[in-house]
């Protein structure tokens, strides 16, 4: 597994860079950035490519890039639909020549995409929903109610969890669609804004349903790309926050000296670094994996985002306290990455529910190792 | 993992199965288990699998470096014994190649290697432990020979090793200079009068470490590593060595303890259940996991620059943390967890106890030795996030920039 960025990779990651530093607005202006400075954003993720993906065989992106990315567009805090788009596309792009029509039309298609998969009262889950398909006059239709879809205003397509007899699948519809209504719903990020769905028969054509084993697959894939992206704009909303508490440090005077030079103060951040640059080893790493097909890729995917959804809030916490009471205006922009870091912990699954996983599946392998007496297997996945 | 790897892999796996002592079968008296450690480590390096990357004019392999770790972690995740001269290897060994004569090189590097001489290290001292610049032991000059004198503490080995890498003090820095200067790297036979042994009883019960006394020593002067005033650069070259490589082996054998440690908790009933199918102990046991395998992803990253530019950076102080961090999360998870099945003694769960225990007691450790977690962030604060130093220690703190 190649774990070194390629010269293109550190290309791709410095381009965004450049261009978010200077087409977005500062972190403190972040909730006042018109919706035209959005759209523009997204027009040029677009022009530069960041959805050229790499299907079977061909040349493109992949999780490592997107994620690269997605790291940039946290730390400058962008407000744009890239985390939807980019997972729905990682998770098709692998079986793209298997794909219903429909489908398959996300992946050339330059709209932004919402994912709604969460419900009132559900957890991550992808294996079953309240949401269904059910065949009415004119074909299958879409009855249920999904929450917290990002950027729901703003994406052209949405890709929707919903039962197909009593199995999952994935359909595709334009949120303008016939009975669906839209409304949008209380954010801690205000400019992550959060919306429900209300899907009173909504008709999707046949070329926009996958169901059976691809839908489980692709469903999967897109659970796994959506916690490696939001783990990564976490860790960089996390770095950008922690340089700023650095660069305070060295400024900021009390008792006759730079606050950086108390050792309570520098060693909270040397630890914020070490859990700011393990995390991104993490994403980097089950990014990589995702690439590769590797069979681990979910389980490692799981790690990253259990680690850095409890990691990045700690980094955020840490600056915190040492910017002090000026971090606790409204003005200054420590909330701003404090709330980001909050949404993307709970997106595709929080710290808990990638643990609770964990947990049941090792316990599953050893239980099964137990019962055929064949520990060694166990050791094998650590010294690959 | 390339295919090459993937062939050494299988080859050393291969080796194990045929030629691996278990940790059962060594004698119990201490003298005696320590030359069946000598044998195993002189048969792996017979089979090329000690000092693999090290140049072959020396005795070593003149492989890349990728292959010792890819070694190192076969025998680690087979729960192969440890080499005995561990510090010869990982600490004294690279010091030797990187600053040594060609003589001291020819003269001491084969004997680490086969683990005819073993090597201990002589840094800290009673009133020098985390302050390392501040040590007291001299080694005046006269006649051509060094005379030393002066006492070093947690000294692993000591009482087995044949030689010693000591830092003393060759010059008075004279006052307002850095007390860092003026330190050199001595190596010092131990079988001269003068040397003194005393092992100390750890907290596990074992004595792998020792008190030296040095009581008017005699040194040759070619035993001198690189220059007098080096010793300060060659200590931070030596910690900044293991902190940098021992990463990965560790983490493998972390990743056993893991999964032993769940095999155990499948064993291990509370109330009609096992342990393992409690959602209560599957978090936990997930949550040491993350610290286990983040452990490995960072350290992959690091290790591939460090083999990729040969320098070991300051981020191996990052390794080191989540090192003791992974190691002592799964200890203190694991005596949580069984601490019921502990506590009620059953005779049939008693060598898995026992383990546990000292597992537990050990990890203790991991934060202390090969410098402190505090030192450890005073060096990426210093090195790594350039935050302006403590008044009271700047002058300390400016020794490791030099």
């Amino acid at each position: 597994m190649e774990l070194e960025l390629t010269e293109e990779q550190s290309w791709i990651s410095e381009s965004i860079d450049t261009l978010l530093s200077r087409e977005w607005v500062a972190p403190q202006d972040v909730s006042g950035a018109s919706a035209e400075r959005r759209c523009q954003i997204w027009r040029a993720l677009v022009e530069f490519g960041s959805f050229g993906m790499k299907e079977e065989g061909e040349d493109g992106l992949g999780a490592v890039e997107l994620c690269l990315i997605a790291r940039s567009l946290g730390s400058h805090l962008a407000s744009v639909p890239f985390l939807g788009s980019a997972a729905v596309r990682l998770a098709l792009a692998p079986q793209a020549r298997s794909l219903p029509a429909g489908i398959a039309a996300l992946l050339s298609s330059q709209d932004p995409i919402g994912v709604a998969l969460l419900e009132a009262g559900s957890g991550w889950t992808v294996e079953r929903a309240g949401t269904r398909l059910s065949r009415g006059i004119n074909g299958l239709e879409i009855r249920g109610e999904k929450v917290a879809i990002e950027q729901l205003k703003a994406v052209g397509q949405l890709a929707v969890l919903a039962m197909l007899d009593g199995e999952p699948a994935l359909a595709v519809t334009p949120p303008s669609a016939a009975g669906l209504t839209r409304q949008a719903q209380q954010c801690f990020d205000e400019t992550v804004l959060m919306g429900t769905a209300r899907f009173d028969a909504v008709p999707v054509p046949g070329s926009g349903v996958l169901g059976g084993p691809e839908a489980r697959q692709v469903l999967r894939r897109l659970m796994t790309a959506g916690s490696l992206l939001a783990a990564a704009e976490a860790v960089g909303a996390a770095g950008h926050i922690l340089d700023l508490a650095c660069r305070y440090a060295g400024e900021r005077r009390q008792f006759g000296r730079t606050i950086g030079s108390f050792q309570a103060l520098r060693h909270i951040l040397a630890d914020a670094y070490v859990r700011r640059e393990s995390g991104w080893s993490a994403v980097r790493y089950a990014a990589a994996a995702f690439d590769d097909g590797d069979p681990e890729a979910a389980q490692a995917a799981s790690i990253a985002k259990a680690y850095v959804s409890r990691g990045a809030r700690e980094v955020a916490h840490s600056a915190m306290q040492v910017f002090g009471g000026i971090a606790f205006t409204a003005e200054h922009p420590a909330h701003r990455f404090l709330r980001r870091i909050g949404v993307r912990a709970q997106q595709f699954g929080d710290a808990a529910h990638h643990e609770r996983r964990l947990g049941r599946e090792l316990a599953e392998r050893v239980s099964q190792a137990r019962s055929a007496l064949s520990s060694p297997v166990l050791t094998e996945a650590s010294s690959a | 993992m390339a295919p090459e790897e993937r062939r050494l892999r299988e080859e050393v796996r291969a080796f194990l199965a045929g030629n691996a002592p278990s940790p059962a079968d060594l004698p119990r008296s201490l003298d005696a288990r320590i030359e069946a450690l000598r044998g195993w480590q002189a048969s792996c390096y017979r089979a090329g699998y000690v000092g693999r990357a090290w140049p072959r004019e020396f005795g070593g392999g003149g492989r890349a470096p990728v292959e010792q770790i890819v070694v190192d972690q076969e025998l680690a995740a087979a729960g192969a014994l440890e080499f005995v001269n561990v510090v010869g290897l990982d600490v004294l060994g690279p010091s030797l190649l990187r600053f040594g004569t060609e003589q001291q090189r020819r003269r001491h590097i084969p004997p680490i290697l086969d683990a005819s001489e073993i090597w201990c290290q002589g840094f800290s001292e009673p009133e020098a432990g985390s302050d390392l610049a501040s040590l007291r032991t001299r080694a005046l000059e006269r006649d051509g020979r060094f005379v030393l004198t002066g006492q070093k503490t947690w000294v692993s080995w000591g009482q087995f090793a044949r030689w010693c890498g000591v830092l003393a003090r060759t010059e008075d820095p004279g006052s307002g200079r850095p007390r860092h200067r003026g330190i050199s790297m001595l190596i010092v036979d131990m079988n001269s009068p003068g040397v003194d042994v005393r092992p100390m009883t750890q907290i596990t019960g074992h004595a792998e470490f020792c008190e030296l006394f040095f009581d008017d020593v005699l040194v040759p002067e070619q035993n001198l590593l690189s220059s007098r005033g080096d010793g300060w650069k060659i200590a931070m070259y030596t910690l900044g060595h293991e902190r940098g490589t021992a990463a990965l082996p560790r983490q493998v054998k972390l990743r056993t303890w893991l999964d032993r440690l769940a095999f155990t908790l499948g064993d291990r009933a509370l109330d009609g259940r096992a342990l393992l199918d409690d959602p209560g102990a599957q978090v936990p046991l997930a949550q040491a996991m993350i610290g286990i395998e983040v452990l490995r992803y960072h350290a992959q990253r690091t290790v591939g620059e460090f083999l990729a530019g040969g320098a070991v950076g300051p981020d191996s102080s990052s390794v080191k943390l989540l090192m003791a961090e992974a190691e002592q999360r799964l200890a203190a998870t694991a005596v949580e967890l069984l601490g019921p099945a502990i506590e009620q003694a059953d005779p049939a769960g008693h060598d898995e106890d026992a383990f546990w225990e000292e597992t537990y007691l050990y990890s203790r450790a991991a934060s202390v030795y090969g410098g402190t977690r505090q030192i450890q962030r005073n060096i990426i604060a210093d090195r790594v996030l350039s935050l302006p130093q403590e008044p009271e220690r700047a002058e300390g703190a400016r020794s490791r920039l030099d």
